[in-house]
């Protein structure tokens, strides 16, 4: 099929504004006669508010008000639950919001006439604490569940409890159960066994929360905002101010990254509330905020740690037979969105395979930690780190290539997933594996079997010789001197993850397409409310548009992002926009060109798409069909480890990854390097730290993220197009996959190189060094 | 970021005034890279600032008439890493220099901030030890000369008194035959502050006899920056791969690391005898290298990296760190 547009690396729409400085992000724009908003924040763990006394911070120079719990009309919101107070303190329309969980929590709004005013004053409130227990080891706040694989005992009592809902701390769980599992064991020949501890990840958008406020033309309170869906922002904003919907808009300017820290709700309420109590003051002035860093890292959640307890059985010949898993999720001080995070955990934590005997219990855990949140991968990362260490290890004890023992157990069209259900037709991971097996070098024997590149890692190291078809370069390089510390070695790991929302909920995108001209068609604009965090979706329905109507893609306008002019389009999450809004511009795209061919001018069509149907799991089994599309990806990282520092250099970072059909192959190519690197920064850098919930990495110089000099030398990123049935051009989404099975293949690849297995992470360099004496 | 005044002062003696006049609500300015950090996190709330850096002699490299050569405290990192001058007598310093944050960074840091921090991970400080620097400052009671060791008295604490500021950096006349190698670790390769640095530094200690001079200082290992002398000492005597091995070993001895936030203490300890080793090993190939021949610091490659590449580069507090 040949396309005009899609297919084709179309100039970004956003290019130009953000290269020239003209593009505004919220924290750029300036409304005359505007008011400056700081937040309190907790700064405790744990905590009651027992009085506040706001007196000295309202006399404070430049004060124009000062807002407390008092204040918030329904003091609650929360994306899955309303389990968390706007803002924390006595007076509340809500029992118990008095109390604050995390350091995290927002206690006072100061409003003032500059920034500086606002934030000398928030340092006026006197708040009178009471300290409580701070528990943040997700094993002593469920005590219920500590102790490895096995049901949970739930005769061990619970220290106290962090929710009114939840008494034993246990804010969501899964529960899977797949033929028998012990008779799956009984059939296997090698059974491996693992514990693995996966850290929490800050999201370290460029663009620190920020945001304008006001009322417009229409009397609506109006939050000019990033986020990463408008009309979720809105509904929460309606709801803590008891108003309707449509007393509240929201537009997303400029969005400088996201990756799921901007699905939770920061400066959306607070901003709207001090706009909306102020205009019931008779002060009618536009409202802004912009959060420090420290202020960021703290105030939104974070990617969830994980502990991981699994025991996999296969056969000799490598076909897996019974795979039992239990994961515990810090879900940290508030639900979040911990309950879907932890859906796809469930689904990931036995990786791509094809499993006849499986049994998984997953937990998300209330603690005291700044809560676990949406973060590209959503739960991926975690089950795949488990899941992919395991297949190298039972490749190990088998004899096994890792590349080999993946495709013997590949899931394919013909597979079930464990949830009883095969997957939505057109499943690329066969295709994966083997285009980033090719890439990095390894090649099929006589029989067919695959084998990785010789001369590399510590069981072929010294022998020199290597596979003249190899694609890695410069093998000299890479014959180890006797003297020298560095070992290199080559991972794989692979995996896979759903598109869209799921788990029942029936998914919907809205779009309106209207076509202007008198003859012909002179130009599209195209009415979209999901948001462009910087991943460049409104470059995509751009060319979805011009694809359709046959408009010049110069010439389709995008106006996006604002809740008065279009229907909600969902969430910029799920790796989905692209899926979700191909379908959706398409669909109105083509009414609209009927509407053209009608001879209505304009000619406007309006479509809502609706993603095929899924189910909820169900509860005692987890059966089920809970996704309507998945994403696939496989990646080898070869590196290089110095073997007396312990730093880890990884040289080359290969990511094939099926997208159905690439609409813009640069933009796929970017998603690509750009997840890499974040992934890379969490397998082997970022390492948050606290001290009894209290953040000690709140600035960049503690917490790092990777520098251009980190970076791979080489990044190859391999485009597989295993068209999906239901998706725009067969197209399905990908923003995430590249993070899925990295921090896995680089653990995989420093084991190759000095023969020490982390099941933790970041690999920092310490960490390393003391694997490497732990060994003798 | 609070606001506040920034001052010209006319000479030396108007800079000093100002600075006795305010206490600490004064502050000394040069690049300004770790003082803003700072201000806008609210760590100090001057009310104002007296610009260092106009001041006569203060962006100038030169050599004296003794042969000393003289970098004034205000001159940028790329400017000391780039100079002909440094290149061709001081390469252990070049290295040093070219090592803090990012270029970017190091066009406004300056090698006098870098030392009033008083860092302990100071990254030019290795370097200066190592080359026997003596600072020259200037206060209420005019000029004084403080050597390099004595300059440096605690975590971000310098022997500046009240009034008084660094105007210039003294490095005494190249021995023959010297070579030099920085090394460091940090957690990421650009920008992060060191959690270990070495700088090892010989030379030929008089061409009669085939003995030479070693110097080892360390960074990021102690309250303040270090020399080892019981390293420097045994190599003088054996610089055969067991006499280098009981360097290193001597050099970790020396060092008094902590456990904070970048790396522990028992790591930091084993990294100073990797980097000493590394470093030496560096040297004595770069030694070999120039030979006897009168061509000092020819051979070191920039970095001194070890064949296999100890990774080196990073910092960010510091990049950050630069001029106070």
């Amino acid at each position: 099929m040949t396309y005009q547009t899609i297919g084709t690396d179309a100039p970004r729409i956003d290019a130009a504004g953000k290269v020239t400085g003209k593009t505004l992000y919220p924290g750029d724009i300036t409304p005359p006669d505007m008011l400056h908003l700081a937040t309190l924040f907790a700064g405790r763990p744990h905590a009651r508010v027992v009085r506040i006394d706001t007196a000295a911070a309202e006399a404070a120079p430049g004060v124009v008000a000062v807002f407390t719990a008092a204040d918030v009309p329904v003091n609650e919101y929360g994306l899955q639950i309303k389990d968390q107070p706007v803002l924390c303190g006595p007076g509340s329309t809500l029992a118990g919001a008095d109390r604050v969980r995390f350091v995290g929590d927002q206690v006072a709004l100061v409003v003032a006439e500059t920034e500086v005013q606002a934030r000398a004053a928030c340092k006026l409130i006197r708040v009178e604490w009471e300290d409580l227990p701070v528990i943040t080891d997700p094993e002593a706040a469920a005590p219920s569940l500590a102790g490895g694989l096995g049901d949970p005992d739930p005769t061990r009592p619970v220290p106290f409890q962090l929710h009114p809902h939840r008494a034993d701390n246990v804010c969501y769980g899964y529960r899977i159960r797949k033929g028998e599992v012990e008779t799956g064991f009984r059939e296997t020949d090698v059974i491996i066994e693992g514990v693995y501890r996966t850290p929490v990840q800050e999201h370290a958008y460029l663009q620190p929360e920020a945001g304008v406020a006001y009322l417009d033309e229409a009397g609506r309170v109006t939050v000019e905002v990033a986020g990463q869906w408008t009309h979720e922002d809105q509904g929460q904003i309606a709801h803590a101010l008891g108003i309707p919907k449509e007393q509240v808009r929201v537009i997303y300017p400029a969005i400088g990254g996201a990756f799921g820290g901007r699905e939770d709700m920061s400066v959306q309420i607070t901003l709207a509330l001090a706009v909306w109590r102020l205009a019931q003051r008779g002060i009618v002035r536009p409202v802004k905020t912009i959060w420090s860093r420290e202020e960021s890292i703290i105030g939104h959640g974070k990617r969830h740690a994980m502990k991981i307890y699994t025991r996999w059985g296969a056969k000799r010949n490598g076909k897996l037979t019974a795979v039992e898993v239990k994961v515990i999720a810090d879900g940290g001080a508030y639900m979040y969105t911990s309950n879907k995070v932890l859906g796809n955990t469930t689904l990931t934590c036995t990786g791509p395979y094809d499993i006849p005997h499986v049994a998984v219990d997953t937990y998300a855990v209330y603690t005291n930690n700044v809560p676990g949140a949406a973060f590209r991968g959503f739960g991926g990362p975690q089950g795949h780190f488990a899941a992919e260490s395991q297949m190298d290890k039972l490749a190990e004890a088998l004899g096994l290539d890792p590349v080999e023992i993946r495709l013997r157990n590949i899931l394919t069209d013909e597979s079930l997933l464990t949830v009883g259900t095969p997957i939505p037709g057109g499943v690329g991971m066969t295709e994966t594996i083997i285009a980033a097996a090719k890439a990095a070098g390894w090649t099929q024997d006589e029989a067919g079997q695959w084998r990785k590149p010789v001369g590399l890692g510590t069981r072929d190291q010294g022998s020199g010789g290597r596979s003249q078809e190899s694609g890695i370069p410069n093998p000299q390089s890479l014959v180890p001197s006797p003297q020298s510390p560095i070992r290199h070695g080559l991972g794989f790991a692979a995996g896979f993850k759903n598109v869209g929302f799921s788990f029942g909920y029936q998914e919907n995108s809205y779009a309106r397409v209207e076509l202007r001209g008198a003859g012909e068609i002179a130009e599209a604009t195209v009415y979209f409310a999901g948001a462009d965090c910087g991943q460049g979706n409104h470059t995509i329905i751009a060319q979805v548009a011009a694809e359709v109507t046959g408009v010049p893609f110069e010439r389709v306008k995008v106006v996006a992002s604002d809740t008065s002019l279009m229907g909600s389009s969902g969430s910029a999450s799920a790796s989905r926009l692209t899926y979700m809004s191909g379908n959706a511009v398409k669909g109105a795209a083509e009414k609209a060109l009927a509407a053209w061919q009608n001879e209505d001018r304009p000619a406007v069509g309006e479509y809502i798409y609706l993603a095929p149907k899924t189910t909820k799991l169900d509860p005692e089994t987890g059966q089920g069909q809970p996704n309507f599309a998945y994403g696939y990806v496989a990646q080898v990282a070869l590196v290089a480890v110095d073997t007396e520092t312990g730093q880890i250099k990884v040289e080359r970072f290969i990511s094939a990854d099926d997208v159905g059909q690439a609409i813009n192959p640069q933009q796929v190519t970017g998603q690509i390097e750009g997840a890499a690197v974040q992934a890379l920064g969490y397998a082997i850098q970022e390492e948050w730290k606290a001290r009894e919930g209290r953040v000690l990495t709140d600035k960049f110089s503690t917490y790092l993220i990777p520098t251009i000099l980190d970076v791979p030398d080489q990044m190859d990123a391999l485009i597989v197009e295993v068209p999906d049935p239901n998706g725009p051009y067969g197209a399905r989404g990908m923003g995430e996959m590249p993070f899925l099975p990295a921090a896995a293949a680089v653990a995989a690849a420093v084991y190759d190189a000095i023969g020490v297995r982390f099941d933790e992470f970041p690999l920092t360099p310490e960490r390393v060094w003391r694997g490497l004496r732990g060994k003798g | 970021m609070q606001p506040f005044d920034y001052l010209i002062p006319k000479d030396h003696a108007e800079a000093s005034a100002l600075l006795a006049a305010g206490g600490g609500s004064v502050r000394p300015f040069m690049g300004g890279t770790d003082f803003l950090i700072r201000a806008r996190g609210g760590f100090i709330r001057p009310q104002s600032v007296v610009d260092l850096k106009v001041l006569p002699g203060m962006r100038e490299i030169r050599q004296s008439p003794d042969g000393w050569l003289v970098i004034g405290a205000a001159c940028t990192m790329n400017q000391v890493a780039a100079h002909p001058l440094v290149l061709a007598g001081y390469d252990l310093l070049a290295q040093a220099c070219n090592s803090v944050a990012s270029y970017q960074l190091r066009n406004r840091a300056t090698i006098g901030g870098n030392c009033c921090n008083a860092s302990p991970a100071a990254d030019t400080a290795p370097a200066l030890f190592c080359l026997d620097a003596v600072a020259e400052t200037y206060g209420p009671a005019g000029a004084r000369r403080i050597p390099i060791a004595d300059f440096f008295v605690g975590p971000g604490r310098s022997a500046l008194q009240l009034g008084e500021f660094l105007t210039a950096i003294h490095l005494p006349p190249a021995p023959t035959g010297a070579c030099g190698a920085f090394n460091k670790l940090g957690r990421t390769k650009l920008g992060d502050i060191s959690a270990v640095s070495v700088a090892v530094y010989a030379w030929e200690h008089d061409t009669e006899t085939p003995r030479r001079d070693w110097r080892i200082a360390l960074g990021a290992v102690g309250p303040t920056p270090l020399r080892a002398p019981e390293a420097e000492a045994a190599l003088a005597a054996d610089a055969s791969p067991q006499g280098v091995q009981r360097a290193a070993e001597l050099t970790a001895a020396a060092a008094r690391p902590i456990d904070d936030i970048r790396a522990s203490a028992a790591y930091r300890r084993a990294m100073v005898a990797v980097l000493a080793r590394r470093g030496i090993e560096a040297v004595l190939a770069g030694i070999a290298r120039a030979g006897l021949q009168a061509v000092p610091f020819g051979g070191v490659p920039a970095g001194s990296v070890s064949p296999t590449g100890v990774l080196r580069e990073g910092r960010p507090e510091q990049m950050i760190g630069g001029a106070a």
